[in-house]
């Protein structure tokens, strides 16, 4: 079965795509149990049809040949055999698991946040990641991770329960709310992605294979199907290059950060920008209109308008977003205190008010302004 | 209820009178037989009713799966808009336009707010998985072919308690009509697992009535196990000794003691979440201050017996469409019977390997192992009815060869299970196609296939007609290529890496999810030329005679269909159900049936 490897037609018959060092060791178990399987299935089905025709009734007639309804010798045997195999699937499957369960002292901790319909990752250096791609028909975030370098990614869940399954790496653990759990992967020396210094930007090697999927394994609800995610991996200094671009947003237009930020923050899930109904009310068009949130009434001591779409409503919005909910709706988002900066917030606004047209123009140019005016720094 | 005892018991006995149909005497008459089917204590009428409403809840469930596999058709993207001549159109600011493909069902909006394409694929799903397990296969075998064939089988006049079972019936009426109404208020998109915190926290569906509906088709599973407990214990035959009851029984009997054992589980369990649910008592979502793994092991407590409750049924029928069709001996009748009572004890301690990627690792290591027990019975079984075929005189009729179908499909669904026992390979595989396909092939590959077996063998003798054994073999072979394709692919899918419950999907999986959507529709063609056959068969099908294969159980010895009271004397048992060496079929003429030489029998059987 080893002789067979990754690479070859066999394994990308059945696996499609091998990543991780679990590969060897994890493939080699399955198609030993296959072979098995292969071989068992094989001898029955042969001695059922053979049977079913040496001794059909058309040529034995209605009465069957006497013979004994027992041997024990038989039977000892083909309880025993089976047995063996079993115990050495159990023993080899143990001893592999083992190696998926423990992560070495040296991986790089990667905290895994899941939630109904995203995933947000936080690389050790704070920060998260701003690039994305399309899968299906959503925006999906792109991590990155070095070639060869153990990683343990430490996850839980904001909602329900999901599960982190990237099929290339053989390996997957349930992501529980109001619990951690870990699991650990090293990707094998192949090279997936270079980091494209002009652009900012990861790019495929290969563009047939760009990467690993990233799949939300545990059904979790409406977009469980397109909870997805694109796994790349870069050599060390492209990894190092990517995890600079990624902490450093001073040069990326408010607005354009807004719109990163509503994907990578996972605001697409529910809201839409093109008008359209989902679980939450669309972004567009709304901003300092007054027929969208009516019947909000501003904080106290704020001067912002009651029932008119502006920066308080939106920053309560995100905040404390059970605090108001807009007719026709349902109260189904989490708070995200803490989990976005005051800057990211800023972005956020400018991006919903150049979503609506009457506002396009100046919405750049009045979030920078706020920007000086409040002295934000660029992170 | 008095009758002719000496008349079939399908046979009318209200007054129709000669008015025709729709005449006043007719709506009598009418009423008269309604009534006496409704408040029936016959095993066999009950029986009957069962074999129906299962039978049109597997039609329900499997238009929704056509359904499903339609919608998997194509994986749904986002492409281009492109013009005639293939050239991507640009809109006025010079953009690319985009369009969404591949969705079969676009999306509403309901009072509660838009159904999304996926969101009514969800609901597609958690009802073929709900319908399927609470309202078809596990009533399917114990329910339906348990009541109309047990006391037939031993002897009996009746089950133990027919009022009992009289009101098991009512209770899964009961309960179905919760899931229907369930159904009509929107459903459930919760999948039949009704995993927490989703199930308790979704704003969709009406999850209540439907895990309500579950609970109270529970009580009938409970009811019913009880009854055929008692029933075999103490309504045998005489001279029918443990050992001299017919394999179908003996697995009956171990499914029973699943029901009765495992069932009230899954209540308590549904009652907890109804109550978490409705008065936001925690005990399984974390908001709450609940635990959510708890309601997964709760829920599989209960549904990994379930599992055994749809699939050792199936053995028994398995048994006797063998022996039967080949009039033999089984071979290693005690094995077999031994190993579905092993098989029931076995599968109350496994039911963790269905939470590998969830529980804690040491708890994962013990049922790996504890899991590797089921399978040696498992395999026993199948090397016996194998071995039963050796030497004997095989009928390659309709009955037959839906026996072989389930060797083959369920040696695959057998043979998948170790890499989902197996740690390391099950992490790699957990929640993936290819968890789906194992489970359909023993499922439907190995539990339906059974069914479908077992109204073929034992169509002539509730109905009373034969049916056209051509055409139905045709269909047979239909069924098991459509099903084959249908799930073999799903596999590669599984091992691939395309998890389960998906609405949408990358379009690496296209061609395989092809594949396996048109094997779909041949299953569907298969199953639907069995129905015609059957309707031909009710309509004008012929007369069938007491005992068409030659079969020596108890069953074959009444009239076809049998008489109210099952048997005109009461029959003392004078040989074993298996015993094709030493007696000729009833009803068949000595003169075809050669008997071989009883001192070769004697040397045969080593004594």
């Amino acid at each position: 079965m080893s002789v067979l490897g990754a690479e070859s037609w066999w394994s990308r018959l059945w696996f499609r795509e091998s990543g991780s060092t679990f590969v060897p060791s994890s493939d080699a178990l399955f198609f030993f149990i296959f072979t098995v399987s292969a071989i068992a299935f094989v001898g029955l089905m042969f001695a059922m049809l053979w049977f079913g025709v040496m001794y059909r009734r058309s040529k034995v007639g209605n009465v069957a040949e006497v013979s004994s309804p027992h041997n024990t010798k038989l039977e000892i045997t083909w309880s025993v055999i089976p047995a063996i195999v079993m115990a050495i699937m159990f023993y080899w499957g143990f001893q592999d698991y083992l190696k998926k369960l423990i992560a070495p002292s040296d991986a790089m901790n990667v905290y895994v946040t899941a939630s109904q319909w995203a995933w947000e990752f936080t690389y050790p250096d704070g920060g998260g990641t701003l690039e994305s791609e399309m899968i299906g028909v959503k925006v999906s975030p792109v991590i990155a991770f070095p070639a060869g370098k153990p990683v343990k990614l430490i996850m839980t869940s904001r909602d329900v329960i999901h599960a982190f399954f990237v099929p290339s790496f053989r390996t997957k653990r349930d992501i529980f709310p109001n619990r951690y759990t870990t699991l650990w992967f090293e990707p094998t020396d192949r090279v997936t992605h270079t980091f494209s210094a002009d652009d900012k930007k990861l790019v495929p090697v290969d563009p047939n294979r760009p990467g690993y999927y990233l799949f939300c394994a545990e059904y979790c609800g409406d977009q469980h199907s397109q909870m997805a995610g694109r796994v790349a991996i870069v050599s060390d200094t492209d990894y190092v290059k990517w995890r600079n671009a990624q902490l450093d947003t001073s040069g990326i237009p408010l607005r354009d950060l807004g719109e990163i930020l509503y994907f990578n923050k996972g605001c697409s899930a529910c809201h839409t920008v093109d008008g359209s109904k989902n679980t939450g009310p669309t972004w567009q068009g709304i901003w300092g209109t007054n027929d969208h949130a009516v019947g909000w009434t501003p904080p106290s001591g704020s001067d912002a308008k009651a029932g008119v779409v502006g920066p308080e409503y939106i920053r309560q919005s995100i905040l404390d977003p059970s605090a108001y909910i807009v007719p026709g709706f349902t109260n189904q988002m989490t708070s995200y205190q803490g989990r976005v900066t005051d800057r990211e917030i800023l972005a956020l606004m400018t991006y919903i008010k150049w979503l609506n047209s009457d506002f396009r123009e100046e919405a750049e140019a009045d979030g920078v302004r706020e920007l000086d005016e409040r002295g934000l720094v660029a992170n | 209820m008095s009758g002719d005892h000496d008349a079939s018991f399908l046979k009318p006995i209200g007054d129709f009178g000669d008015g025709g149909v729709f005449s006043a005497q007719w709506w009598r008459g009418f009423r008269t037989e309604v009534w006496r089917w409704a408040t029936t204590l016959d095993h066999k009428k009950i029986g009957l009713m069962y074999l129906c409403a299962v039978l049109f809840a597997f039609f329900l469930g499997g238009v929704v799966a056509l359904m499903l596999r339609m919608e998997l058709f194509y994986p749904t993207m986002i492409v281009d808009v492109t013009d005639a001549a293939g050239n991507v159109v640009l809109n006025d600011a010079g953009e690319k336009i985009t369009k969404t493909t591949g969705e079969l069902f676009p999306g509403w909006t309901s009072s509660k707010g838009p159904v999304t394409s996926n969101n009514f694929y969800n609901r597609l799903f958690s009802l073929h998985g709900a319908l399927m397990v609470f309202l078809f296969i596990i009533p399917a075998v114990p329910a339906a072919f348990g009541n109309i064939f047990i006391p037939l089988m031993i002897g009996a006049k009746d089950v133990a308690f027919p009022r009992l079972n009289l009101m098991s019936w009512y209770i899964y009426l009961f309960g179905g009509t919760f899931a229907v109404y369930s159904l009509l208020m929107g459903g459930v998109e919760t999948g039949w697992t009704f995993y927490t915190p989703y199930s308790t926290s979704t704003q969709w569906g009406s999850v209540t009535s439907m895990v309500l509906g579950a609970f109270i088709l529970g009580f009938s599973s409970i009811l019913t196990g009880m009854n055929f407990i008692v029933t075999v214990h103490k309504l045998r035959a005489p001279g029918m000794g443990w050992f001299d009851m017919p394999l179908f029984v003996w697995a009956s009997y171990a499914t029973s003691i699943i029901q009765v054992l495992a069932t009230p589980v899954l209540a308590i369990t549904l009652l907890m979440l109804i109550f978490e649910r409705t008065f936001r008592i925690g005990v399984f979502d974390p908001a709450l201050g609940g635990d959510p793994v708890l309601f997964q092991h709760f829920f599989w407590f209960y549904s990994h017996p379930a599992v055994y409750i749809m699939i050792v049924p199936a053995f028994g029928i398995v048994s006797e469409l063998i022996a039967v069709h080949c009039h033999k001996r089984l071979f290693g009748y005690k094995a077999i019977a031994f190993s579905s009572i092993s098989i029931a004890s076995v599968s109350f301690l496994i039911w963790g390997h269905h939470m590998f990627t969830a529980e804690s690792p040491a708890a994962n290591v013990v049922f790996s192992a504890l899991t590797f027990l089921v399978a040696i019975p498992t395999a026993i079984k199948v090397f016996n009815w194998i071995a039963t075929m050796y030497k004997a005189s095989v009928t390659w009729n309709t009955p037959m060869l839906y026996a072989m179908s389930f060797l083959f499909n369920f040696s695959i669904g057998g043979l998948t299970g170790p890499p989902h026992a197996v740690l390391s390979t099950d992490i790699h595989l957990h929640d993936t196609y290819f968890v789906v396909a194992h489970f359909h092939y023993v499922m439907m590959g190995g539990s339906v296939i059974a069914v479908l077996g077992a109204l073929h063998h034992w169509w002539p003798k509730f109905t009373g007609k034969m049916y056209n054994d051509k055409p139905a073999r045709w269909m047979a072979l239909l069924v098991f290529i459509g099903f084959n394709v249908t799930f073999f692919t799903q596999f590669f899918l599984g091992t691939q890496g395309m998890p389960r419950r998906y609405a949408t999907y990358v379009p690496e999986f296209t061609t395989l999810n092809q594949i396996s959507t048109m094997g779909s529709w041949v299953l569907a063609i298969g199953l639907f030329g069995h129905l015609l056959i059957f309707v031909q068969s009710l309509v004008s099908g012929r007369k069938a005679p007491p005992n068409p294969w030659g079969g020596l159980t108890l069953e074959w010895y009444t009239d076809a269909p049998p008489v109210e009271h099952n048997f005109a004397h009461e029959p003392v048992l004078t040989h074993g159900p298996y015993d094709y060496d030493l007696v000729v079929p009833p009803g068949w003429d000595p003169a075809d049936y050669p008997l071989p030489d009883p001192e070769l029998v004697r040397k045969a059987h080593g004594h």
